[in-house]
């Protein structure tokens, strides 16, 4: 967003300069000079009805009355708003207000500033109600401009207009937001279905109000989720060297651009919010409608895709294919088949890689070629896992499953598959490179339920904004975003509201990663449905207790110690030559000045095992300080001191813990 | 000479918040800038320069699931 023009204006003999385009209400309130203003809200366009912010303007030439919140200021003008003109034209309409809706609060205190005591009109259709309708239409406005629904708008004319629902029905498509209710002046409208009973329901959608005005004003120019969704990470991570290509071998490809978000964007339905559920108005969810498959059970017949997002597109370029009509076909698919695009996209790169290396041919495989970028063939192992048949039913069964498989059947070299296999404990990578963030390779080998960036993703944190940067640090962020995101889960909540829109003042606050006024909003939420005072603390206490308790979990079935937090070196460093070879300058550099080997004079290969020995030690230490902080033994074990300290003590518990020294 | 974000750059008279947002490919959106220390608003990337030496940061926050 480029700096706009400033152009300086006189408002009551003030002085003050403002950007081009602003509007004569917004520049008088930046000044502090007082306008009433009542049909408008910066939610929302300028609709001048009420025509209560009325001023005289002076452009050199001539005066006259226009209506403030709607004149775009665009060269250098004279504002009046307090000239007799302007007094006695607002006298009027008030008093005509007056006269309507005599009980209507904010029309009686708007009277009572401009000095009138009692309407001198009477009107014919005078509504005594104290919550009329004033007209203002402020909340149809919001329901389709902020919320990009049109669910309420005014019908009939003159006495009877009112706003209303289509034939005055209950609405399916209203997403019960609230918006609507929260901006009326009057409370016109009010929300009315609780059933789930909670404490205190104002709480709760004061709380979701501020999330929804944040996504009306800086959504755009912020994250787009309502206008591309997730997708709009796929051009960003390939800036950053993150997008997995190739089975995690590189960060980023000159062919990111056709499955870029601006791509997506000409396919999704647009305008149109397509949330997880009602009420949700960041609503990044998005949908491809009438597109035709070219493969499979369904071919020909044309489907609604829901997606893709960014994991379904990192999952293509990690497979190296770059073609959105792929994209959308293996997302259909894998959704219908009930299968999770990660794991398949995952996995599959993992197939590549090792057809590529001679450990896979078309014999082993049932005839399939499978190098990288081989959509046809990816699309037909995809059936094959659908129906149970073929390569299908080896590749179905995940990576873990795999490299043993190919070990034990095709003479695979073990350390080969293990080195590149992206999986920990059991479960595929998601589609994050984590070679550049030691903690974010913690975040993902040390996650309860295995490879996945849900419990935290701090590779900007760690690797580009270098907050992070001793193990102690890394330990700490290892155990606030885990804990902290573990809390949504405990809830059943979404956390992209928590992180992909933020509040105008996040910059200001000491802890911005946090986005601490949100976490103030879900502890409001959490207090609105319980009745009980949260503070951040408290939450990560609750997550605490849970989190360590899942560890116990896992350790009772045999995935709960520090053998089970290792990772596949893929994810930590280059593993081939021709990786190491491809980003020479950065390892170099990192071999010069972490490891403090001189590189010159060194062979590709030593190169990559300098290398490997460094990051494997790094690793190793990474885990020692987070089960350090976490209050677990060395073996990643939880202590028994920790567990009483959490309440989790159970007998059979702290026996399992005891039993494997912690 | 600047640096940024612990990287050393280049500085020549004039040179922008925006300019050091660009060369550093930095294409995400909820950035945090400070110039030795101060908050830089995101409207005025492009208006404020950097002195020679300075040491800014450009934060970035998270995003996605
Ligand atoms: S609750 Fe939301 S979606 Fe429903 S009418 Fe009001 S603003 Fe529109
Ligand atoms: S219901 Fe409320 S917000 Fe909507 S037009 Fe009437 S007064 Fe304005
Ligand atoms: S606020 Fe301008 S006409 Fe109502």
């Amino acid at each position: 967003m480029a700096d706009r023009k400033m152009i300086t204006i006189e408002i009551d003999g003030k002085s003050v300069s403002v950007e081009k385009d602003t509007t004569i209400l917004e520049a008088a309130q930046s000044i502090d000079v007082y306008i009433p203003a009542l049909c408008n809200s910066e939610l929302v366009e300028p609709y001048a009805a009420c025509r209560l912010c009325i001023v005289e303007v002076n452009d050199g030439r001539k005066t006259k009355l226009v209506t403030s919140c709607n004149y775009p200021v665009r060269k250098h003008i004279r504002v009046y708003t307090s000239s007799e003109t302007v007094l006695r034209n607002r006298k009027i309409t008030l008093e005509m207000m007056l006269s309507r809706w005599p009980n209507v609060q904010v029309i009686k205190d708007l009277a009572k500033n401009a000095g009138i005591e009692k309407s001198r009109y009477q009107h014919p259709a005078v509504d005594l109600n104290p919550n009329a309708c004033i007209l203002c239409g402020l909340c149809m406005r919001v329901c389709e401009q902020g919320i990009w629904e049109n669910i309420i708008n005014f019908t009939n004319r003159g006495a009877v207009r009112a706003v209303r629902m289509p034939y005055d029905s209950e609405q399916p498509h209203c997403v019960g937001c609230g918006a609507c209710a929260e901006i009326c002046p009057t409370g016109a409208i009010t929300m009315v279905d609780d059933p789930n009973q909670p404490y205190d329901a104002k709480m709760i959608r004061k709380a979701g109000m501020r999330i929804t005005e944040e996504m009306i004003k800086y959504d755009e120019e912020q994250c787009d989720m309502r206008g591309v969704g997730t997708a709009h990470l796929v051009e960003i991570m390939d800036a950053y060297d993150l997008l997995p290509v190739m089975n995690y071998r590189y960060g980023k490809h000159e062919e990111t651009p056709k499955i870029s978000s601006d791509i997506f964007r000409k396919y999704f339905t647009k305008g149109k919010p397509d949330g997880c559920w009602l009420g949700c108005t960041m609503a990044c969810a998005k949908a491809i409608e009438n597109f035709e498959l070219k493969t499979g059970p369904y071919k020909g017949e044309r489907v609604l895709v829901d997606g893709p997002e960014y994991e379904t597109l990192g999952g293509s370029s990690n497979m190296g294919i770059f073609d959105p009509y792929f994209v959308a076909e293996y997302n259909f698919y894998c959704d219908t088949y009930g299968l999770d695009t990660i794991s398949f996209s995952t996995g599959t790169s993992f197939v590549m890689e090792c057809y590529e290396a001679g450990v896979l041919d078309k014999e082993k495989t049932g005839g399939l070629e499978l190098p990288f970028g081989a959509k046809d063939a990816a699309l037909e192992l995809l059936h094959q896992i659908g129906r149970g048949e073929g390569f299908g039913l080896i590749a179905g069964k995940g990576i873990r499953y795999m490299k043993k498989y190919f070990v034990e059947n095709f003479g695979a070299d073990p350390d080969f598959v293990f080195d590149i296999g992206m999986e920990a404990k059991g479960m595929e990578y998601s589609e994050y490179v984590t070679k550049e963030s030691l903690a974010q390779q913690g975040g993902y080998g040390i996650a309860l339920k295995g490879a996945q960036h849900d419990e935290a993703w701090l590779i900007f944190m760690d690797m580009v904004n270098k907050q992070i940067p001793t193990f102690e640090d890394k330990a700490e962020a290892l155990h606030y975003f885990p804990m902290w995101r573990t809390w949504f889960s405990l809830c059943g909540l979404c956390k992209l509201p928590w992180n992909d829109v933020e509040p105008a003042d996040n910059a200001e606050t000491d802890e911005p990663a946090k986005v601490p006024a949100h976490v103030q909003g879900y502890c409001e939420f959490f207090e609105g449905v319980t009745g009980k005072p949260q503070t951040m603390d408290s939450l990560i206490r609750m997550s605490e207790k849970v989190y360590n308790f899942q560890r116990v979990f896992n350790l009772k079935m045999g995935f709960g110690r520090r053998e089970h937090d290792a990772i596949p070196y893929r994810s930590a460093g280059p593993v081939t030559v021709e990786e190491y070879e491809s980003r020479q300058e950065r390892y170099d550099t990192q071999l010069r000045e972490d490891a403090g080997i001189d590189p010159a004079g060194m062979s590709s290969e030593e190169k990559v095992a300098a290398t490997r020995k460094h990051r494997e030690a790094q690793y190793e230490h990474l885990l020692d300080a987070v089960y350090k902080r976490r209050g677990w033994t060395n073996n990643g074990v939880p202590t028994a001191a920790k567990l009483l300290e959490l309440g989790v003590d159970f007998p059979d518990v702290i026996e399992l813990v005891t039993k494997h020294g912690g | 000479m600047i640096t940024v974000n612990g990287i050393t750059l280049d500085w020549y008279e004039g040179k922008t918040v925006r300019d050091v947002i660009q060369e550093m490919n930095y294409l995400f959106p909820l950035l945090i800038a400070r110039i030795n220390g101060k908050l830089i608003p995101r409207n005025k990337y492009d208006s404020t320069e950097i002195p020679d030496k300075a040491s800014v940061d450009i934060i970035h926050l998270m995003s996605g699931g």
